[in-house]
This record gives C-alpha cells, structure tokens and sequence, in this order.
C-alpha cells in the first residue's frame, strides 16, 4: 500500500497534510500520535470512509478511486475501539454478517465462525449464540477482530482496538494479538497513541503530529534516531534516556544459559549440529588463554570445511562489568556495531544483554 | 349477576359483535403497520418528501374522530371501509413517526461500523437501523392499538358492527345492563391488548436496545 502526497482538509484544518508513505505486505504497521494528530482520518482515507482532497491512495499499484468503496472495504479488516458489536445480532451474526450478504452457504458460516471463534480463544459453544450485552469488554473485542478476519482480508485496519480496555487485559490481548498475527501473516495498519502499545507490536512506526508523518522507522531508530524534538517528545526519548543512564547491566543481563556455551577447538560440524539442536544462532567460546569470542552460525555455515576448529571463527564481543550503566554499554554496541554484549564478573560469565530485547523491555 | 350477563350476552349477539370488532382491529391494524412503515422508510431514503407527509398526517390527527367519518362517509359508505379507513388514517402517524425516529437515531457509532465493514446504504438501512429501530416501532404500535379500539367502537354508529353496536342500542334503550356489560368488554379487550402489546415492546427493547 502507498500513499502519496495526500492531504484531506476539514474547513480550517488539515487533518492529514501532505503524508506520503509505503507499507509492505506482512508488516505491522503503527500510526503513532497525540489524539487529533490524524490517525483516525489515515486509516479511514484507506478504507475510503472518506476520500482525500489531494493525493492518491495505490493498493497494489492500483489507485483506490478507482475501486468499488464497498467491495474495498469488504476485502479490509476494520476493528475499532468502541463498541462496535451490533447489540441485536448474536456473536455469530456478528461475526457472519458479511459471508451472509455475500451469500455464503449457511454450513461454511457457521464453519468460519467456529474457525475464528477458536482463532480468538472464545469457546464457539459456549459464546456462538450469545449477545454482545452478555460479554465482557475483552470478549467484545475479541469478537470484533473475528468479524474483521471473517472474509479473511488481506489487509486489516485497527484504530486503537484495545484503548478501552484495562491495562493488564490491554497486555494479555496484545501478546494473544501477535501469535494470532504470526498465524495469519496479513498486513496491518494499526492506529494507537499508547508508545508502549506501538513498541510492543510495530514492524515499523509512523510518527504521526498535526495531520504530518514526522518519521518513519523501527522501535529502536526511532528511539536512538529521532529526526527532531518532537519525535523524541513522541517517544519519550529523554525518559529513557534518564532510565538508560541508571540501569546497569546486571539489571538487564539475561542470566547466562549453557547452552550458549561451546568447548574450544570443536569441529564446525559438531557446533552446528549443537547450535541447531539448541535453535540458537549464536555461541560463546571462552578459549584456553581466557579470552571470549562469539561464534555465529551463519559464519559456520558459510565455510567450506566443516572439520575446521571454531576457534577460527572466534569473533571479539563487547565485555562488561555487572555495574556498567546501559548508556555506556549501547554506546560500546553502537560503535562496535554489535547486538550483545556479555557480562563477566572476574573470570565468570554472569549474562548476556542483548540490547535490543532491552529497549523494548523498557519502552 | 350471572344470568343477566348470560342474557344480555345473547340478547346483544355479544360473540358475534367480538369477533366483528376484533377482525376490524386486525385489519385495520395490519394495513397500519405495513403502510407506516414502509412510508417511513420511504421518507427516511428520500427526506424532501418527510416533511410534507408528516404534516398532513400531523393535520389528520388533530381531526376528531366524528367529523372524519362524516368526511369518510360519502367516499367509502357506511359500514366497515369507512371505519377500518378512520382506524388507518388515525394509526399511521404514531407508527410512522416513531419508526422514522428509531431509523434517524440509530447511534452513528453502529452506522460507521457498519459502512467500514462494507455494508451498502440499503443494507444498513434494512439490516442495522430497522431491527435496531424496532423497540420504538412497537412503541407506536402500542399507541396505535388504542386509538384503533377506540375508532373501532366508534365505528357502531356508522353501521359498522362491532362491539359499538350494543353501546348503542343499550344507550339508545336506555338498558343499562346492556351498557354496563358490553363497555366493560370493551375496556377489558382494550386493557389486554394494550397490555400484550407493552410485552413485546418491552421484549423487542430487551432483546434490541439491552444497553
Ligand atoms: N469529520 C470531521 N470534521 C471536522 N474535523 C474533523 C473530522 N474528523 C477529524 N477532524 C479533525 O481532524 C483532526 C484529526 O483527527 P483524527 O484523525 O480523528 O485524529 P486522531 O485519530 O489522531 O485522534 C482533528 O483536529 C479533528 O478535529
Ligand atoms: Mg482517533
């Protein structure tokens, strides 16, 4: 999906101004933004709710002006935050309304919406014929991204399809969100205000501030990268800094597991066969004249001998003290250009920090 | 006590009257419902035409009941089309009125929902404000039933049949019994149909409106 230099205007204001972007097939998609920072008018320029005054909306290349808004809309998801439910039709009602009006056989309704109810973790016989009324607000709104996915989209618009809920449910249906997400791989745009919320879920980020798309990037670009102060505003970069500045890395590190650990001098082979058998990419070899090195199974891979010791592929790490301060050890990362980095008190490896697990940890 | 109820209830043909009176109500109510709501629809899809029709009606209802059989009478005749004709005219507007507001008020949330999911206008407008519209509509079908009794009773002095002739020919007997018993009939199947119909609106209310 593109948008090109669209603009919609309301009288006086300019709810969307000038905004270009592309989303790729399979991302996630996050409007980030203050309300009336022109999210909602976004999302609702792609499922032409509302057409723009300038600029052109393309879904696979295709201009959506030139597309049936009804059938558009059929082939996208759309979840919101309010109610949403029609109160007079049960949840499967809800859910089949339009695989009925699309004239679907009553067998392959009922089959879609057992599908989707178990996709959203309701108990079909237990919530099929149930009314909205009967449910509560986590349940409402499960039942609503089931409705979305009923014609199974390609492409699913949400605007803050968890901002009424209680924080803790807020989380548990976020982190049912993503597995569902990982199962379906369908593009979404999702629309929040809450940065936790987008740091959480997002591919990729749009900043959205007075109808304008400040930056676009990934969680951590955006944090380390912020284009200008109000993006860092947005993001609360100064926050985390504070926060960066404080923590230390015993307060981060992931305690060190075995099975991150390899014997010096073993074959290529014999670290593949382990590293696969553990599903970890990476190992740590601590050689006999005590230094530390990284091996990366990539690198492994890549060679053509397989009977050559690991400890030609031995590459250096970032090593830390258990009370460096995360400031210290993100710049150590950023100018080594390295992910991890290791924990050792004395001679003793106590963790690992990877840093971008940190960071989302922490947003 | 009995048997003069026994006997004025034969004398007065009081079964056949029952069974005249309450075939004029569900005639005449029927034709209501359907010509109001569909009228109401109609005027809902096109709202230039709304204001004129509900005018009129608004005038027809401030008609007494009398003076419009009188102005029935020499289209219709005596007897039953004239007073099923009243009954109509008299009822469309409480349904009407009412089905349009249940239409024009369905909150907007249910209505943008329904169009970013890719609901047409038709199919909002039969399968999202219609149903929700139905606890109002019963409302004014409520109302409608009682003006509808009322006319219907009426309808005796017409030549209508009904239980308004034992009214008359008790009044105009001056057989008190006769009076007494059929218009506590009367008000009997009033006060029950009114009461059923209260049922299923507050029913449709639960069922459609639960919040
Ligand atoms: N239908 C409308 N009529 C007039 N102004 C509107 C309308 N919809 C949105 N706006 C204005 O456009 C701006 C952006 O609104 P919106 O997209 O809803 O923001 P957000 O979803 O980020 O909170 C706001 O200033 C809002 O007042
Ligand atoms: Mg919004």
């Amino acid at each position: 999906m593109k948008f090109d230099h669209v603009t919609k205007i309301y009288k006086e204001t300019k709810a969307v101004d000038d905004v270009s972007f592309d989303i790729c097939k399979g991302e996630l998609f996050v409007l980030l933004g203050s309300s009336g920072s022109g999210k909602t008018t976004t999302l609702r320029l792609i499922n032409r709710l509302i057409d723009p005054d300038e600029g052109t909306i393309y879904l696979n290349g295709n201009d959506t002006k030139d597309m049936n808004p009804v059938e558009l809309r059929r082939r996208m998801g759309y979840v919101i935050q309010q109610i949403g439910l029609f109160p007079h039709m049960t949840v499967k009602e809800n859910i089949g309304i339009i695989p009925k009006l699309e004239r679907w056989k009553e067998e392959d309704i009922s089959k879609r919406t057992n599908e989707l109810l178990n996709l959203v973790a309701l108990p079909p016989d237990y919530f099929r014929s149930r009314y909205p009324h009967q449910l509560s607000g986590g349940q409402q709104q499960r039942v609503g991204l089931a409705r979305a996915l009923a014609m199974d989209p390609p492409l699913l618009l949400m605007d803050e399809p968890f901002g009424a809920l209680d924080p803790l449910l807020r989380m548990q249906l976020q982190n049912e969100f993503l597995s569902i997400k990982r199962k379906l791989e369908k593009t979404i745009v999702f629309v929040t205000h809450d940065i936790e919320e987008a740091f959480t879920l997002a591919d990729r980020i749009g900043v959205m501030h007075n109808g304008k798309i400040l930056q676009i990037g990934t969680p951590s670009e955006l944090l380390f990268n912020p284009v200008n102060e109000i993006v860092s505003k947005i993001i609360g970069s100064e926050n985390k800094f504070k926060a960066i500045k404080f923590l230390q890395a015993k307060d981060v590190m992931i305690p060190m597991d075995k099975k991150y650990l390899l014997q010096e001098n073993m074959t290529c082979q014999e670290a593949v066969n382990i590293m696969i058998s553990n599903k970890i990419e990476l190992s740590i070899v601590k050689e006999s004249n005590g230094d530390i090195k990284q091996v990366i199974l990539s690198d492994l891979l890549k060679n053509e001998d397989m009977r050559r010791s690991i400890n030609d592929f031995g590459r250096k790490l970032v090593i830390v003290p258990p009370d460096e301060n995360l400031s210290s050890i993100i710049t150590l990362l950023k100018s080594s250009n390295e992910k991890l980095a290791i924990v050792m008190n004395q001679n003793e490896i106590q963790g690992l920090v990877m840093i971008d697990s940190v960071l989302i940890n922490l947003v | 006590m009995l048997d003069t109820i026994i006997s004025v209830w034969a004398t007065q043909q009081l079964t056949l009257r029952t069974i005249q009176h309450l075939s004029m109500f569900f005639i005449a109510l029927s034709i209501s419902i359907i010509i109001a709501i569909i009228a109401a629809l109609l005027v809902y899809s096109n709202p230039r035409v709304g204001n004129i029709w509900f005018n009129i009606l608004n005038v027809i209802e401030t008609i007494p009941e009398l003076a419009l059989f009188i102005f029935l009478l020499p289209i219709l005749g005596l007897g039953e089309p004239p007073t099923i004709a009243a009954c109509v005219l008299y009822s469309i507007l409480p349904i009407m009125r009412n089905t349009y507001t249940g239409l024009a008020n369905v909150s907007n949330e249910y209505i943008e929902i329904a169009k970013a999911i890719g609901l047409t206008k038709n199919e909002i407008l039969f399968k999202i404000r219609l149903p929700m519209a139905l606890p109002l509509i019963s409302g004014g079908i409520r109302v409608a039933v009682v003006y509808t009794m009322g006319i219907i009773t009426l309808g005796g002095l017409i030549a209508a049949g009904g239980l308004g002739v034992p009214l008359q020919a008790g009044i105009h007997q001056y057989n008190i019994p006769a009076i007494i018993i059929a218009s506590l009939w009367v008000g009997t199947l009033g006060v029950v149909f009114d009461a059923v119909a209260w049922i299923i609106e507050n029913k449709l209310a639960r069922r459609y409106n639960p919040w």
